[in-house]
């Protein structure tokens, strides 16, 4: 991964391709490249759809090598969402095949002076951009298909939906997985809308001929890859509950906690959870043919995803995780789980933030557009979506659109992006990741629950107000550096509870690049990023008044507990320090 | 799910069930919306898993990793006592930064303190009650064929609506259906007709390999 291929989309003639070395890049991945280059590189206050935004994929430090669990495909941007920077990341085949193909990152920028769409595929031989307005406002799985049969099926595509084209604020950029299906998607913060307006509708990725990238250390990159594994497979969450259950596990867990969003935030409980938990999930799909245990990509051992088949046995769509289950499910009031797998599908095919739409759908439930529980009307809202409508293009902008548009008090949003799963009323801890992560309303953001492991920050008294705002600060460290390996970040248990497995992962790090890295030297590559991150939003106009809860969160009591959200404002403002 | 009183558990109907082992997940989603079971009141969650329904010790300390008590998580399993209508529930380890904060005294558990159970000072034990049971993700595979063989009480409507709402496939599962002591075709579980006037059912499933016993 040596080098940056940069597609400048607005030259006189059409788009122009140049590789570069990576130069002053060298060492980073994943996340901590794309807010590298985001920040240095694209003016805070530009138009996120203008011509001086930049659309940045980077596979993580260990993607396109032999370490399991490598493959997340960071991608980064100024959001058209929140106005502020944006990594979302995507499972999915893109991210190996890319960095064997010896690219840390390909960076669109510029924009085409007219509304044609372009293809741009790569291989080892190099980069070709053709025009090909056949694929206008195609769905993500009809382009696959398109690619399919022109380039042979040992590809991976980038491909936005017709959200994309129409640079909807919800817009996802979806990856390709081991099926060839377009199903992983980075869904956040509206990176699809961005890449609508470069005017690029998918990249394929073809790697053939290369091989996978060699470590400096062979025997020991083996040897702490074998450890990982080991690691990974003998912990009850990443060896047996996520291979079992998948994300939606997490259903009656926080239904019980009474933490679980309902009906747009206005209850902690929902009577049709036992409808759609995981357990429910994974016997449906198992008695129908499909499968409850599968990977995202090659080299993923814990396989927390799956295929969801139709009554009639025929393919549907992947298994719809936790977050898609809940915004679509419980939130919409809604407890059909084979609606929530059409709505799933859906959303990959139009390319929409599954998180972002069923929470929009639930404003506009609240607003009276249709009622809670109408698994009918929440598919044809996101049709409207797909189509363009004039509803559907509020809705397809967001939630916080659709409560301005429908005058809703209630939404769900922090700097713009909608709440995932959790209720921070619950979960307070949560709450305070929500307010002050740099990516808007986002549970991923403090996720990697490593923080007592890398003791960032030294000693924390948990029971205090100061302790939860460390907790989190100490979780958003940790999990920007792993997004920077390009590690999926469902290894943060094993990690958590065995410091050998923690201790693998940077032995592999060190074995591939000959570092020496410590625990030290991660902690220190979190806080970079993060930094870069607060300073690029900082110049886009944030200020700690963007770093707030909505009002309702802190005034309307969540039953069945009834409680608000009650850390405070100036403790919320020290998140940053340190 | 409404509070039942001991004395009309001695009155529920007796159902028991022959069913084979490969479907009997799918009684999942039946242990996790609850079921009824008899404990002496006011007795530690240990003292009742353990000391009245013989689970190890080492599996309430290390596989049931998080516990509800009436909606709350637990941290203490000695400290947190049952009573009549408690409802407990059941699980393993579960993933995420929520799935920590959730755990049984976690380093996160801190983060959800404002809806963590605390141990009321009425403790003192009394006499047999009915309180109610989940079982949720990989705890529903490992302990729910041990509360089915011995007997779990469900409000009858609870059952009627969860036999209705069955797949065909599921009725492949079942090799025996005693009603007392009177056998009953597969398909009037099927088919509603095996209706009864007691609001409450006492089930027993026995779970096989193979063949009808
Ligand atoms: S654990 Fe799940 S999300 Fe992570 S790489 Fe595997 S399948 Fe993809």
């Amino acid at each position: 991964m040596d080098n940056i291929l940069r597609i400048i989309m607005g030259p006189e003639g059409g788009p122009k391709a140049t590789v570069i070395p990576v130069g002053e890049y060298a060492g980073i991945g994943g996340r901590a490249l794309t807010s590298a280059i985001v920040s240095k590189e694209v003016p805070p206050l530009c138009h996120p759809l203008g011509a001086d935004n930049k659309l940045v994929f980077a596979p993580g430090l260990l993607s396109g090598t032999a370490a399991a669990m490598s493959g997340r495909l960071s991608v980064g941007c100024k959001s058209p969402l929140t106005g502020g920077i944006k990594e979302a990341n995507s499972g999915g085949q893109a991210s190996q095949t890319l960095a064997r193909l010896g690219y840390a990152a390909i960076v669109l920028e510029g924009a085409p002076k007219d509304d044609n769409i372009y293809k741009i595929f790569i291989n080892k031989d190099g980069v070709e951009i053709n025009l090909d307005n056949s694929l206008k406002m195609l769905g993500n799985y009809a382009v696959v298909e398109k690619m399919k049969a022109e380039y042979g099926d040992k590809i991976a595509c980038i491909s936005i939906g017709p959200a994309g084209e129409m640079k909807m604020c919800a817009a996802s950029v979806a990856c390709t997985d081991m099926e060839l299906r377009p199903t992983r998607h980075a869904g956040r913060g509206g990176v699809g809308a961005v890449m609508g307006a470069k005017g690029v509708k998918v990249i394929v990725l073809d790697d053939s001929g290369m091989k996978m990238r060699s470590p400096k250390d062979p025997d020991k990159f083996r040897e702490a890859n074998k450890n990982w594994v080991d690691g990974l497979k003998k912990h009850p969450v990443t060896g047996e509950g996520l291979p079992a259950y998948g994300t939606n596990v997490l259903t009656n867990i926080l239904n019980e906690a009474g933490a679980y969003p309902t009906k747009n935030f206005s209850l902690g409980q929902f009577a049709g959870s036992s409808k759609i938990s995981g357990e429910t999930e994974a016997a449906t799909e198992t008695t129908r043919g499909g499968s409850a245990t599968h990977g995202c990509h090659r080299g993923c051992v814990i396989q927390c995803s799956g295929i969801y088949m139709d009554k009639n046995g025929q393919y549907l769509t992947k298994q719809p995780e936790y977050e898609t289950v809940w915004a679509h499910g419980g939130n919409c009031g809604i407890d059909d789980l084979d609606a929530i797998a059409m709505l799933d599908r859906l959303d990959d095919d139009y390319g929409l933030d599954t998180i972002e739409m069923g929470a929009t759908i639930g404003v506009a439930m609240e607003a009276g557009v249709a009622k809670f529980g109408d698994a009918q009307a929440a598919i044809s809202l996101v049709h409207e979506v797909g189509k363009g409508t004039p509803l559907g293009r509020i809705l397809g902008n967001g939630a916080a659109v659709t409560g301005k548009a429908f005058g809703v008090e209630r939404v769900p949003v922090v700097k713009n992006q909608a709440l995932p799963a959790y209720d921070p009323r619950g979960v307070q801890g949560i709450g305070v990741t929500y307010a002050t992560s740099t990516m808007g309303a986002d549970h991923t953001a403090g996720y990697a629950v490593t923080a007592n492991i890398l003791k960032v920050g030294g000693y924390v008294n948990p029971l205090t107000p100061e302790g939860q705002v460390e907790l989190s600060r100490n979780l958003q460290i940790a999990t920007a550096a792993v997004d920077a390996t390009g590690m999926c970040l469902f290894i943060a248990f094993a990690v958590l509870d065995q410091p050998e497995t923690f201790q693998a992962l940077l032995d592999m790090l060190n074995a591939f690049y000959g570092l020496n890295l410590t625990g030290d030297d991660v902690t220190a590559l979190g806080k970079s990023i993060l930094k870069n991150e607060r300073n690029f939003n900082t110049k886009a106009g944030f200020t700690p008044a963007h770093d707030r809860l909505p009002e309702f969160f802190k005034k309307e009591l969540l039953p069945p507990h009834n409680v608000t959200f009650k850390v405070r404002d100036e403790d919320l403002d020290t998140v940053f320090n340190w | 799910m409404r509070q039942i009183k001991i004395a009309e558990a001695a009155n529920a109907a007796n159902l028991r069930l022959t069913w084979a082992e490969d479907r009997f997940e799918d009684f999942a989603e039946l242990l996790q919306r609850g079921f009824m079971l008899k404990a002496r009141a006011r007795s530690s969650i240990r003292d009742v898993l353990c000391g009245q329904f013989g689970i190890s010790h080492e599996y309430l300390d290390q596989r049931i990793n998080t516990i509800f008590l009436d909606g709350k998580p637990v941290d203490d399993v000695d400290s947190a006592t049952i009573g009549g209508g408690s409802k407990l529930a059941l699980s393993a380890a579960m993933p995420g930064f929520v799935g920590a904060a959730l755990r049984k005294g976690g380093f996160y558990a801190p983060m959800r303190q404002v809806i963590t159970h605390v141990e009321g000072t009425e403790s003192v034990p009394g006499g047999d009650e009915l309180f109610v049971l989940k079982l949720f993700n990989l705890v529903v595979k490992e302990l729910g064929p041990l509360f089915l063989d011995s007997g779990i009480w469900l409000d009858r409507r609870d059952l009627e609506s969860f036999f209705n709402s069955r797949p065909a496939e599921f009725w492949s599962g079942c090799l025996q259906c005693l009603m007392e002591v009177d056998e009953l075709e597969v398909d009037s579980l099927h088919k509603g007709k095996w209706l009864i006037e007691s609001p409450l059912v006492y089930l027993r499933i026995h779970v096989v390999t193979g063949d009808k016993q």
